[in-house]
């Protein structure tokens, strides 16, 4: 940008208080402020509900409940204890056990909502469908259905003596089907993830796919590409950003996994306190009085997350500046 | 996305000040009517709080319901950590040490002097730690055996007074009908197995002198282990989750046959199975040794007053005529719907109508006075929602993986020492 296309806005920013009336002295102090009043709401508003809390969740995973003699069985007072609830959840093998599984429930629900919604939102932009906007109603529609009420709804399909799947495969004398039992739960959850999922990531989808300029089809078809072969080398390549974007929102969510777990959890035995990293979290802080551990577990798993994110753009990122260069 | 994550931990430490909204205590203390908040779950609190505010227009009390037990404990100890404590609160006998060491209740000993007769000595021992009274006893959980009379009748099983009788009933079940299971008996009841245990001569937790002894894993325990385990493991009796749809559906069914637990059991199956009651009969607990008639409780709880309470005289007051008088304990069979704590509670109970389940056990209330009128004492450990939550985990594996349950029990038994030595308690245990 030139100099001379600030000048204008320059210009303009600067004439406002003078048409106030104010002193040509107030002039320098009114540019500099305005930007500090606009950007001030939010700033103070980051500043009280994330800078703080973060900062106050880092200083207390720094701090442990310890035991001080007095009173009938002595008292818990908080006391700095440095690094230690770091080393006390990064040793337990739990948080590892609970990595692997999600890893496992990544792996299905990741690729699976993913592959569904592009499929669907490539179906939904063929020129001949019909019904598109009831389709994509429909296909979204879950996606707006909460997830707790998903779960339990999902949970009452997975009980044997609730299930309309297992009364037929009963009637057909196989007997139940272990949706809540074993490695059969994996697949139950991503199940739930995937059927509320779907539809979000096809509306990203879909939307990219719109903002394809038309010459490109028609130049396509020009060249004698069939509807399919316009989606594989056209619409694909084209909504790559907005597959890497939901990509990295459903990694983050696969680490965020918690409400379908622990609802569900009620209804098998198969469901650990800890199966995923956020219920150790929520046990520590609300069951068995560790604060400091919650903290410093989500501390971790905040900036792993963040190293996650940061390394798949990275990825991507490098492989596209590869293929451009 | 990120910031939703970041935002998790930001959401535990602004719960702490979310919670100052409900407990803004007032009053000036010398002069005009002075306002309790109390913390409470269940049902039937509002004529409670009618009867007394009516009776005491210079006490009013406020009444909250915080959630169930393990919820409003936490809460109770995060608004304590934050100087927002309500004046009164009820807690889980279980919980109740966890309170003490976190400086949440007030010793109210100087207050309860008066009403020393009001419970039995086991009774105040589950508030009352080396003479200092930390609570007043509101309700009790002595164990029982709750069971289909018709079922039972129908396949011709004599209801068991011995475990042995019972585990032999429970092989009979499933042998005469493989649809019905006598009972579930799932990892996330510790409180049944520490009962049970209790039963067999073992104290999970014991202080002396300030040294804690951890006996999960001691012998009579292990032993409770492996009669439970035969019993899973030869299919006689199951550890499907309580009270899901699943197990709801069998209530209604009939083919899940009873539930050992506190007494307490009926009015919960009568929530989720109405249409069964007239069918189902209570029983005193099952027996290690044959003629034995103690049990533990399993359940209750009581209400404590806060150290941050500016009126701890007038909420004391308030506690003793809710949990030790007449008036409070008719309140608490009628409107909370609870099995009291106090002698006349209990007494004032056998006259009564039988529960909802089985109004044709017109003797429930008397063999209920019978059960609670021996009973063992228990001490709860600092750390009993840890142990809960160790003891669930543990145990589902051992059931899922097919290993011995004794290992579960040992496992629990290690994370609860380790947990107190780390926490700096003295504990006996290696």
């Amino acid at each position: 940008m030139t100099t001379s296309d600030l000048a204008p806005i320059e210009a303009s920013v600067a004439s406002a208080p003078r048409r106030g009336g104010r002193p040509t002295t107030g002039r320098r102090s009114g540019v500099r402020l305005a930007p500090y009043l606009f950007a001030g709401p939010a700033v103070v508003l980051y500043v009280v509900f994330m800078l703080i809390p973060v900062l106050y969740a880092i200083w207390l995973s720094l701090r442990a409940y310890r035991l001080q003699a007095g009173g009938t069985f002595g008292r818990r007072v908080e006391v700095f204890v440095g690094l230690e609830n770091y080393v006390a959840v990064l040793s337990d093998p739990e948080l590892l056990a609970s990595f692997g599984r999600l890893a496992i429930y990544g792996l299905i629900a990741v690729p699976l909502t993913l592959g569904l919604a592009l499929l669907f939102a490539l179906l939904l932009d063929v020129p001949a469908v019909r019904a598109k906007r009831f389709s994509r109603t429909a296909i979204f529609i879950p996606y707006a259905v909460p997830g707790v009420v998903a779960a339990l709804m999902w949970g009452f399909m997975y009980l044997p003596s609730t299930s309309p799947f297992s009364y037929l495969t009963e009637q057909a004398g196989w007997g139940p089907i272990p949706f809540l039992t074993g490695s059969g739960l994996f697949g139950s959850l991503a199940n739930i993830a995937i059927w509320g999922g779907v539809g979000f990531n096809m509306i990203i989808i879909y939307t990219s796919l719109r903002g394809i300029p038309d010459e490109l089809y028609e130049a396509a078809r020009l060249d004698g590409a069939n509807e399919l072969q316009i989606a594989l080398r056209v619409k694909i390549p084209l909504v790559g950003p907005a597959i890497l974007l939901t990509t990295v929102f459903a990694l983050i969510g696969t680490l965020q996994l918690y409400g379908e777990p622990m609802t569900l959890k009620p209804m098998t035995n198969d469901i650990s306190q800890t199966w995923a990293p956020l219920m150790t979290i929520y046990r520590d802080a609300f069951l068995t009085d560790n604060l400091p551990a919650a903290a410093a577990s989500s501390t971790i798993l905040a900036l792993g997350t963040v190293a996650l994110s940061l390394l798949i753009l990275g990825i991507v990122n490098r492989k596209r500046f590869g293929a451009r260069s | 996305m990120r910031s939703r994550l970041l935002a998790t931990g930001a959401t535990l430490v602004l719960l702490g000040a979310g919670l100052t909204a409900c407990s803004a205590s007032s009053g000036s203390g010398s002069d005009g009517p002075v306002t309790l908040d109390f913390w409470g779950w269940g049902v039937g609190y509002e004529d409670v709080i009618e009867e007394w505010n009516d009776a005491n227009p210079d006490i009013q009390v406020k009444h909250t319901d915080a959630g169930g037990g393990d919820e409003s404990s936490a809460k109770l100890l995060t608004a304590s950590r934050a100087g927002n404590a309500p004046d009164l609160a009820l807690v889980e006998f279980t919980t109740l040490p966890a309170m003490i060491v976190a400086d949440v209740p007030l010793d109210i000993t100087e207050y309860v002097s008066d009403i020393d007769d009001a419970f039995t000595s086991g009774t105040w021992d589950q508030t009352r730690f080396d003479g200092a009274v930390f609570g007043i006893p509101q309700d009790v959980g002595p164990m029982a055996l709750t069971y289909r009379e018709d079922r039972l009748a129908e396949l011709g099983i004599p209801v068991p007074t011995t475990w042995e009788e019972f585990g032999a009933a429970a092989r009979a079940v499933k042998e005469k009908d493989p649809n019905s299971v006598l009972t579930s008996l799932p990892a996330s009841e510790l409180g049944f197995y520490a009962g049970v245990a209790a039963q067999a001569g073992s104290q999970w937790w014991s202080i002396e002198d300030g040294v804690w002894t951890v006996g999960i894993a001691d012998e009579a325990s292990l032993e409770v282990a492996d009669f439970f385990e035969a019993l899973v493991r030869d299919g006689a009796i199951s550890t499907e989750p309580l009270l899901t749809p699943e197990y709801n559906a069998k209530l209604n069914e009939g083919t899940m046959l009873s539930w050992p637990a506190g007494i307490w059991a009926g009015g919960v199956f009568y929530g989720v199975a109405p249409d069964t009651a007239g069918k189902w009969a209570m029983s005193p607990l099952p027996q290690w040794t044959p003629g034995d008639t103690k049990v533990a409780y399993q359940g209750g709880s009581g209400m404590i007053v806060t150290k941050g309470s500016e009126h701890p005289e007038e909420a004391a007051e308030f506690a003793k005529w809710f949990n030790a008088s007449d008036e409070g304990n008719k309140l608490l069979l009628d409107s909370r719907q609870v099995y009291p704590a106090s002698s006349i509670g209990q007494e004032m109970a056998a006259e009564s109508e039988p529960p909802a389940l089985m109004p044709q056990q017109t003797d429930f209330y008397q063999t209920a006075a019978d059960i609670s009128s021996e009973t063992i004492p228990v001490t709860w450990g600092p750390n009993v929602n840890l142990a809960k939550s160790v003891f669930e985990d543990q145990l589902n594996k051992a059931i899922a993986d097919g290993t011995p349950w004794r290992d579960a029990f040992a496992a629990t038994q290690k994370a609860v020492v380790d947990d107190m030595k780390k926490s700096g308690y003295e504990v006996a245990n290696d």
